[in-house]
Protein backbone atom coordinates (compact mmCIF):
# COMPACT_ATOMS: atom_id res chain seq x y z
CA UNK A 1 0.00 0.00 0.00
CA UNK A 2 1.15 3.47 -0.85
CA UNK A 3 0.58 6.65 1.07
CA UNK A 4 1.34 5.21 4.47
CA UNK A 5 2.53 8.62 5.56
CA UNK A 6 -0.54 10.49 4.45
CA UNK A 7 -3.48 11.33 6.64
CA UNK A 8 -4.86 7.86 7.00
CA UNK A 9 -8.28 8.78 8.16
CA UNK A 10 -9.48 10.50 5.04
CA UNK A 11 -9.81 7.55 2.68
CA UNK A 12 -11.45 5.51 5.39
CA UNK A 13 -14.12 8.12 5.93
CA UNK A 14 -14.94 8.42 2.29
CA UNK A 15 -15.07 4.67 1.91
CA UNK A 16 -17.47 4.31 4.79
CA UNK A 17 -19.80 6.88 3.28
CA UNK A 18 -19.60 5.26 -0.11
CA UNK A 19 -20.06 1.77 1.28
CA UNK A 20 -23.05 2.71 3.37
CA UNK A 21 -26.11 1.10 1.82
CA UNK A 22 -29.79 1.49 2.45
CA UNK A 23 -31.84 -1.49 3.58
CA UNK A 24 -34.17 -2.97 0.95
CA UNK A 25 -37.12 -2.27 3.26
CA UNK A 26 -36.29 1.40 3.43
CA UNK A 27 -35.77 1.69 -0.30
CA UNK A 28 -39.09 -0.02 -0.88
CA UNK A 29 -40.84 2.36 1.47
CA UNK A 30 -39.79 5.40 -0.55
CA UNK A 31 -40.30 3.62 -3.82
CA UNK A 32 -43.92 3.02 -2.91
CA UNK A 33 -44.51 6.69 -2.21
CA UNK A 34 -42.93 7.57 -5.53
CA UNK A 35 -44.89 5.00 -7.51
CA UNK A 36 -48.14 6.00 -5.86
CA UNK A 37 -47.71 9.65 -6.78
CA UNK A 38 -46.75 8.68 -10.28
CA UNK A 39 -49.85 6.55 -10.63
CA UNK A 40 -52.32 8.92 -8.99
CA UNK A 41 -51.17 12.23 -10.31
CA UNK A 42 -48.94 11.39 -13.22
CA UNK A 43 -46.36 13.67 -11.71
CA UNK A 44 -44.19 13.38 -8.66
CA UNK A 45 -43.37 16.24 -6.31
CA UNK A 46 -39.75 17.34 -6.14
CA UNK A 47 -39.63 16.25 -2.49
CA UNK A 48 -40.72 12.70 -3.26
CA UNK A 49 -38.37 12.53 -6.23
CA UNK A 50 -35.51 13.74 -4.09
CA UNK A 51 -36.16 11.25 -1.32
CA UNK A 52 -36.50 8.33 -3.68
CA UNK A 53 -33.42 9.31 -5.64
CA UNK A 54 -31.41 9.65 -2.46
CA UNK A 55 -32.43 6.11 -1.51
CA UNK A 56 -31.57 4.82 -4.97
CA UNK A 57 -28.04 6.15 -4.95
CA UNK A 58 -27.51 4.41 -1.62
CA UNK A 59 -28.57 1.07 -3.07
CA UNK A 60 -26.30 -1.93 -3.45
CA UNK A 61 -27.29 -2.29 -7.07
CA UNK A 62 -25.90 -0.40 -10.01
CA UNK A 63 -29.26 -0.35 -11.76
CA UNK A 64 -30.81 1.48 -8.81
CA UNK A 65 -27.98 3.97 -8.67
CA UNK A 66 -28.47 4.62 -12.36
CA UNK A 67 -32.14 5.34 -11.84
CA UNK A 68 -31.21 7.68 -9.02
CA UNK A 69 -28.88 9.52 -11.38
CA UNK A 70 -31.67 10.01 -13.87
CA UNK A 71 -33.94 11.51 -11.25
CA UNK A 72 -31.25 13.84 -9.92
CA UNK A 73 -30.44 14.99 -13.45
CA UNK A 74 -34.08 15.85 -13.92
CA UNK A 75 -34.17 17.64 -10.59
CA UNK A 76 -31.24 19.83 -11.60
CA UNK A 77 -33.61 21.40 -14.10
CA UNK A 78 -36.95 21.10 -12.30
CA UNK A 79 -35.81 22.03 -8.81
CA UNK A 80 -32.90 24.41 -9.39
CA UNK A 81 -33.12 25.95 -5.91
CA UNK A 82 -31.67 22.79 -4.46
CA UNK A 83 -29.19 22.17 -7.22
CA UNK A 84 -26.37 22.10 -4.69
CA UNK A 85 -27.77 18.90 -3.20
CA UNK A 86 -28.48 17.31 -6.55
CA UNK A 87 -24.98 17.93 -7.84
CA UNK A 88 -23.52 16.47 -4.66
CA UNK A 89 -25.55 13.28 -4.95
CA UNK A 90 -24.72 12.96 -8.63
CA UNK A 91 -21.06 13.08 -7.69
CA UNK A 92 -21.64 10.45 -5.00
CA UNK A 93 -23.61 8.25 -7.40
CA UNK A 94 -20.97 8.30 -10.12
CA UNK A 95 -18.27 7.67 -7.52
CA UNK A 96 -20.18 4.67 -6.23
CA UNK A 97 -20.41 3.38 -9.80
CA UNK A 98 -16.69 3.99 -10.14
CA UNK A 99 -17.20 6.40 -13.02
CA UNK A 100 -14.67 8.77 -11.52
CA UNK A 101 -14.27 10.97 -14.55
CA UNK A 102 -17.90 11.97 -14.55
CA UNK A 103 -17.94 12.21 -10.76
CA UNK A 104 -15.06 14.64 -10.92
CA UNK A 105 -16.92 16.96 -13.27
CA UNK A 106 -19.74 17.28 -10.78
CA UNK A 107 -17.36 17.79 -7.88
CA UNK A 108 -15.54 20.51 -9.77
CA UNK A 109 -18.76 22.24 -10.70
CA UNK A 110 -19.68 22.23 -7.03
CA UNK A 111 -16.33 23.52 -5.84
CA UNK A 112 -16.50 26.39 -8.27
CA UNK A 113 -19.41 27.69 -6.23
CA UNK A 114 -18.33 26.57 -2.76
CA UNK A 115 -14.57 26.17 -2.93
CA UNK A 116 -14.19 25.43 0.78
CA UNK A 117 -16.90 22.85 1.25
CA UNK A 118 -15.22 20.15 3.34
CA UNK A 119 -17.71 17.47 2.44
CA UNK A 120 -17.07 17.89 -1.25
CA UNK A 121 -13.34 18.48 -0.86
CA UNK A 122 -12.99 15.07 0.74
CA UNK A 123 -14.94 13.48 -2.06
CA UNK A 124 -12.73 15.29 -4.54
CA UNK A 125 -9.62 13.92 -2.84
CA UNK A 126 -11.01 10.43 -2.96
CA UNK A 127 -11.90 10.70 -6.64
CA UNK A 128 -8.50 12.11 -7.45
CA UNK A 129 -6.84 9.18 -5.73
CA UNK A 130 -8.97 6.64 -7.56
CA UNK A 131 -8.33 8.35 -10.86
CA UNK A 132 -4.62 8.23 -10.23
CA UNK A 133 -4.87 4.53 -9.54
CA UNK A 134 -6.75 4.01 -12.77
CA UNK A 135 -4.35 6.19 -14.63
CA UNK A 136 -1.45 4.11 -13.50
CA UNK A 137 -3.21 0.93 -14.45
CA UNK A 138 -4.26 2.10 -17.84
CA UNK A 139 -3.10 5.45 -19.04
CA UNK A 140 -5.40 5.37 -22.00
CA UNK A 141 -8.78 5.98 -20.42
CA UNK A 142 -10.82 8.19 -22.64
CA UNK A 143 -12.96 10.90 -21.13
CA UNK A 144 -15.96 10.76 -23.43
CA UNK A 145 -18.34 11.52 -20.60
CA UNK A 146 -16.91 15.00 -20.30
CA UNK A 147 -18.75 16.27 -23.34
CA UNK A 148 -22.12 14.90 -22.31
CA UNK A 149 -21.99 16.85 -19.10
CA UNK A 150 -21.05 20.19 -20.51
CA UNK A 151 -24.60 21.29 -21.17
CA UNK A 152 -26.00 20.18 -17.85
CA UNK A 153 -23.49 21.92 -15.67
CA UNK A 154 -23.21 25.08 -17.67
CA UNK A 155 -26.36 26.38 -16.05
CA UNK A 156 -24.70 26.74 -12.64
CA UNK A 157 -26.56 26.38 -9.38
CA UNK A 158 -29.10 28.82 -8.17
CA UNK A 159 -26.61 29.57 -5.45
CA UNK A 160 -24.24 30.94 -7.98
CA UNK A 161 -26.49 33.88 -8.59
CA UNK A 162 -24.46 36.32 -6.64
CA UNK A 163 -21.50 35.44 -8.77
CA UNK A 164 -23.45 36.03 -11.90
CA UNK A 165 -24.68 39.37 -10.70
CA UNK A 166 -21.17 40.49 -10.30
CA UNK A 167 -20.52 41.02 -13.95
CA UNK A 168 -17.19 39.96 -15.19
CA UNK A 169 -15.28 42.78 -16.78
CA UNK A 170 -15.66 42.36 -20.47
CA UNK A 171 -12.72 40.99 -22.19
CA UNK A 172 -11.45 44.14 -23.68
CA UNK A 173 -8.00 42.70 -23.48
CA UNK A 174 -8.31 41.87 -27.10
CA UNK A 175 -5.08 43.39 -28.11
CA UNK A 176 -4.67 44.20 -31.70
CA UNK A 177 -2.19 41.78 -32.88
CA UNK A 178 0.25 43.03 -35.39
CA UNK A 179 -1.25 42.00 -38.66
CA UNK A 180 1.57 40.13 -39.99
CA UNK B 1 -10.91 -3.71 29.27
CA UNK B 2 -10.89 -5.28 25.84
CA UNK B 3 -7.83 -6.03 23.82
CA UNK B 4 -9.62 -5.28 20.57
CA UNK B 5 -10.62 -1.79 19.50
CA UNK B 6 -14.18 -0.84 20.38
CA UNK B 7 -16.21 0.59 17.50
CA UNK B 8 -18.82 3.19 18.29
CA UNK B 9 -21.27 4.98 16.07
CA UNK B 10 -22.38 8.38 17.29
CA UNK B 11 -25.04 10.61 15.75
CA UNK B 12 -24.98 14.39 15.87
CA UNK B 13 -28.47 15.80 15.41
CA UNK B 14 -30.39 19.04 15.95
CA UNK B 15 -31.73 22.03 14.04
CA UNK B 16 -29.87 23.54 11.12
CA UNK B 17 -27.27 26.14 12.05
CA UNK B 18 -26.75 25.22 15.71
CA UNK B 19 -23.15 24.19 15.06
CA UNK B 20 -23.21 20.39 14.65
CA UNK B 21 -20.67 20.34 11.84
CA UNK B 22 -18.56 22.93 13.61
CA UNK B 23 -18.41 20.85 16.79
CA UNK B 24 -17.37 17.85 14.79
CA UNK B 25 -14.73 19.74 12.85
CA UNK B 26 -13.35 21.15 16.09
CA UNK B 27 -13.25 17.72 17.62
CA UNK B 28 -11.68 15.83 14.73
CA UNK B 29 -9.44 18.46 13.12
CA UNK B 30 -9.29 21.20 15.75
CA UNK B 31 -10.50 23.73 13.19
CA UNK B 32 -13.29 26.25 12.98
CA UNK B 33 -14.81 27.82 9.90
CA UNK B 34 -16.98 30.90 10.50
CA UNK B 35 -18.50 30.28 7.06
CA UNK B 36 -19.37 26.64 7.53
CA UNK B 37 -21.74 25.60 4.74
CA UNK B 38 -24.90 23.65 5.46
CA UNK B 39 -24.31 19.91 5.47
CA UNK B 40 -25.81 17.96 2.59
CA UNK B 41 -27.67 14.94 3.90
CA UNK B 42 -25.17 13.26 6.17
CA UNK B 43 -21.47 13.64 6.64
CA UNK B 44 -19.10 11.41 8.40
CA UNK B 45 -15.88 11.57 10.37
CA UNK B 46 -13.80 9.05 12.20
CA UNK B 47 -11.57 9.57 15.19
CA UNK B 48 -9.41 7.18 17.14
CA UNK B 49 -9.44 7.70 20.88
CA UNK B 50 -7.88 6.09 23.85
CA UNK B 51 -9.83 6.32 27.07
CA UNK B 52 -8.46 4.70 30.23
CA UNK B 53 -6.22 2.56 28.06
CA UNK B 54 -9.09 1.31 25.91
CA UNK B 55 -8.72 1.90 22.19
CA UNK B 56 -11.83 3.28 20.56
CA UNK B 57 -12.72 3.83 16.93
CA UNK B 58 -15.38 6.52 16.78
CA UNK B 59 -17.63 6.93 13.78
CA UNK B 60 -19.38 10.25 13.98
CA UNK B 61 -22.35 10.86 11.71
CA UNK B 62 -23.14 14.52 11.19
CA UNK B 63 -26.62 15.17 9.85
CA UNK B 64 -28.30 18.03 8.03
CA UNK B 65 -30.91 19.75 10.16
CA UNK B 66 -32.85 21.18 7.24
CA UNK B 67 -36.40 20.11 6.77
CA UNK B 68 -35.92 18.57 3.35
CA UNK B 69 -33.55 15.94 4.70
CA UNK B 70 -35.65 15.03 7.70
CA UNK B 71 -37.52 12.06 6.33
CA UNK B 72 -34.44 10.17 5.36
CA UNK B 73 -32.06 10.87 8.17
CA UNK B 74 -33.52 8.24 10.51
CA UNK B 75 -32.40 5.60 8.03
CA UNK B 76 -28.88 6.43 9.16
CA UNK B 77 -29.71 5.93 12.82
CA UNK B 78 -29.43 2.18 12.89
CA UNK B 79 -26.66 0.70 15.01
CA UNK B 80 -25.88 3.98 16.74
CA UNK B 81 -24.72 3.63 20.33
CA UNK B 82 -24.72 7.31 21.17
CA UNK B 83 -26.39 10.55 20.12
CA UNK B 84 -25.42 14.17 20.61
CA UNK B 85 -28.39 16.53 20.47
CA UNK B 86 -27.24 20.06 19.80
CA UNK B 87 -28.99 23.38 20.32
CA UNK B 88 -27.80 26.96 20.05
CA UNK B 89 -27.91 28.82 23.40
CA UNK B 90 -28.72 32.03 21.51
CA UNK B 91 -31.81 30.49 19.85
CA UNK B 92 -34.66 29.40 22.09
CA UNK B 93 -36.37 27.70 19.18
CA UNK B 94 -33.45 25.35 18.62
CA UNK B 95 -33.76 24.28 22.25
CA UNK B 96 -37.51 23.75 22.08
CA UNK B 97 -37.11 21.62 18.97
CA UNK B 98 -35.02 19.12 20.90
CA UNK B 99 -38.21 17.34 21.94
CA UNK B 100 -38.93 16.46 18.34
CA UNK B 101 -35.41 15.24 17.81
CA UNK B 102 -35.62 13.11 20.93
CA UNK B 103 -38.88 11.58 19.78
CA UNK B 104 -37.42 10.74 16.43
CA UNK B 105 -34.46 9.14 18.12
CA UNK B 106 -36.77 7.14 20.36
CA UNK B 107 -38.68 5.77 17.39
CA UNK B 108 -35.71 4.92 15.24
CA UNK B 109 -33.02 3.60 17.57
CA UNK B 110 -32.72 1.12 20.33
CA UNK B 111 -33.92 2.43 23.67
CA UNK B 112 -30.52 2.14 25.35
CA UNK B 113 -28.85 4.68 23.18
CA UNK B 114 -26.69 6.98 25.29
CA UNK B 115 -27.70 10.60 24.88
CA UNK B 116 -25.97 13.90 25.45
CA UNK B 117 -27.52 17.32 25.15
CA UNK B 118 -25.16 20.07 24.07
CA UNK B 119 -25.83 23.82 24.29
CA UNK B 120 -23.43 25.35 21.76
CA UNK B 121 -22.23 28.91 21.00
CA UNK B 122 -21.70 30.02 24.61
CA UNK B 123 -19.14 32.49 23.28
CA UNK B 124 -22.11 34.63 22.19
CA UNK B 125 -22.60 35.75 25.77
CA UNK B 126 -24.73 38.81 25.12
CA UNK B 127 -27.09 36.90 22.90
CA UNK B 128 -27.85 34.04 25.24
CA UNK B 129 -31.53 33.05 25.32
CA UNK B 130 -31.38 29.65 26.98
CA UNK B 131 -30.20 29.58 30.58
CA UNK B 132 -27.69 27.01 31.55
CA UNK B 133 -30.02 25.78 34.30
CA UNK B 134 -32.87 25.29 31.84
CA UNK B 135 -30.73 23.12 29.59
CA UNK B 136 -29.41 21.17 32.50
CA UNK B 137 -32.85 20.50 33.91
CA UNK B 138 -34.18 19.33 30.57
CA UNK B 139 -31.22 17.00 30.08
CA UNK B 140 -31.84 15.50 33.50
CA UNK B 141 -35.48 14.83 32.65
CA UNK B 142 -34.38 13.08 29.50
CA UNK B 143 -31.68 11.11 31.31
CA UNK B 144 -29.10 12.64 29.06
CA UNK B 145 -25.69 14.04 29.80
CA UNK B 146 -25.40 17.79 29.54
CA UNK B 147 -22.64 20.18 28.55
CA UNK B 148 -22.35 23.70 27.17
CA UNK B 149 -19.78 24.32 24.45
CA UNK B 150 -18.30 26.74 22.00
CA UNK B 151 -16.97 25.30 18.78
CA UNK B 152 -15.69 28.77 17.90
CA UNK B 153 -13.61 29.23 21.06
CA UNK B 154 -12.94 25.56 21.65
CA UNK B 155 -14.69 25.33 24.99
CA UNK B 156 -15.66 21.86 26.26
CA UNK B 157 -15.70 20.27 22.82
CA UNK B 158 -13.18 17.55 23.55
CA UNK B 159 -14.76 16.96 26.95
CA UNK B 160 -18.21 16.55 25.47
CA UNK B 161 -17.23 13.75 23.14
CA UNK B 162 -15.10 12.05 25.76
CA UNK B 163 -17.79 12.16 28.43
CA UNK B 164 -20.25 10.64 26.01
CA UNK B 165 -17.86 7.86 25.09
CA UNK B 166 -17.20 7.10 28.75
CA UNK B 167 -20.90 6.86 29.42
CA UNK B 168 -21.39 4.59 26.41
CA UNK B 169 -18.68 2.30 27.74
CA UNK B 170 -20.54 2.13 31.05
CA UNK B 171 -23.91 1.54 29.43
CA UNK B 172 -22.93 -1.33 27.16
CA UNK B 173 -21.25 -4.70 27.19
CA UNK B 174 -18.83 -5.15 24.36
CA UNK B 175 -17.86 -8.21 22.41
CA UNK B 176 -14.12 -8.78 22.54
CA UNK B 177 -14.10 -10.41 19.13
CA UNK B 178 -15.23 -7.48 17.05
CA UNK B 179 -15.53 -4.63 19.49
CA UNK B 180 -19.20 -3.89 18.88
CA UNK B 181 -21.77 -3.51 21.62
CA UNK B 182 -23.37 -6.80 22.59
CA UNK B 183 -26.61 -5.29 23.75
CA UNK B 184 -29.57 -5.30 21.39
CA UNK B 185 -28.18 -2.79 18.94
CA UNK B 186 -29.88 -4.47 16.02
CA UNK B 187 -33.27 -3.96 17.55
CA UNK B 188 -34.32 -0.82 15.79
CA UNK B 189 -37.40 0.55 17.42
CA UNK B 190 -39.63 0.33 14.36
CA UNK B 191 -42.99 -1.26 14.92
CA UNK B 192 -41.83 -4.67 15.98
CA UNK B 193 -44.48 -6.93 14.54
CA UNK B 194 -44.00 -5.56 11.06
CA UNK B 195 -40.31 -5.82 11.42
CA UNK B 196 -40.41 -9.59 11.71
CA UNK B 197 -42.12 -10.26 8.45
CA UNK B 198 -40.60 -9.86 5.06
CA UNK B 199 -42.28 -6.83 3.54
CA UNK B 200 -45.64 -7.71 2.03
CA UNK B 201 -46.08 -9.56 -1.21
CA UNK B 202 -48.90 -7.37 -2.36
CA UNK B 203 -46.71 -4.86 -4.12
CA UNK B 204 -46.07 -6.75 -7.32
CA UNK B 205 -46.42 -3.59 -9.34
CA UNK B 206 -43.92 -1.75 -7.19
CA UNK B 207 -40.91 -2.52 -9.26
CA UNK B 208 -42.06 -1.21 -12.59
CA UNK B 209 -39.56 1.59 -12.33
CA UNK B 210 -36.52 -0.62 -12.57
N1 LIG C 1 -20.21 32.18 17.54
C1 LIG C 1 -20.27 30.88 17.25
N2 LIG C 1 -20.64 30.48 16.04
C2 LIG C 1 -20.65 29.14 15.78
C3 LIG C 1 -20.31 28.19 16.76
N3 LIG C 1 -20.45 26.97 16.20
C4 LIG C 1 -20.86 27.15 14.94
N4 LIG C 1 -20.98 28.47 14.66
C5 LIG C 1 -21.40 29.08 13.39
O1 LIG C 1 -22.76 28.79 13.18
C6 LIG C 1 -23.03 28.55 11.80
C7 LIG C 1 -23.64 27.18 11.61
O2 LIG C 1 -22.71 26.19 11.98
P1 LIG C 1 -22.76 24.71 11.41
O3 LIG C 1 -21.67 23.95 12.06
O4 LIG C 1 -22.82 24.71 9.93
O5 LIG C 1 -24.19 24.24 11.96
P2 LIG C 1 -25.01 22.91 11.63
O6 LIG C 1 -26.01 23.26 10.60
O7 LIG C 1 -25.64 22.52 12.92
O8 LIG C 1 -24.01 21.90 11.16
C8 LIG C 1 -21.69 28.69 11.07
O9 LIG C 1 -21.61 29.98 10.56
C9 LIG C 1 -20.67 28.48 12.17
O10 LIG C 1 -19.48 29.15 11.89
C10 LIG C 1 -19.92 28.66 18.07
O11 LIG C 1 -19.60 27.91 18.98
N5 LIG C 1 -19.93 30.01 18.24
MG1 LIG D 1 -23.98 20.86 9.38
Amino acid sequence: MFGAFGKQETPKEMEEILNDTITPQELEKFEKVYMKELKDKKCVTAKTQFEYAWCLVRSKYGADINNGVKIFEGLCKDDPDNKRDHIYYLAIAYTRMKDYTTAQKYVQAFLEIEPNNMQVMLLDEHIEKELNKEFKKDAAIAGGALLVLGGLLGVGFALAKKYHDKKKPDEEVRKNEPAN
Amino acid sequence: MLTSTIKLKILVIGESGVGKSSLMLRFTDDKFDPNEQPTIGVDFKVKNLEIDGQRIYLQIWDTAGQERFRTLIPSYYRDATGAILVYDVSKMNSFQKLETWLEELEINTNRNITKMIVGNKIDLQNMRKVDRELGKKFAKQQRALFVETSAANNINVQTAFEELVKKILEDNIFDDQNGVAKSDIRLTGMSDSQNQQPAGGSCTGGYCGR
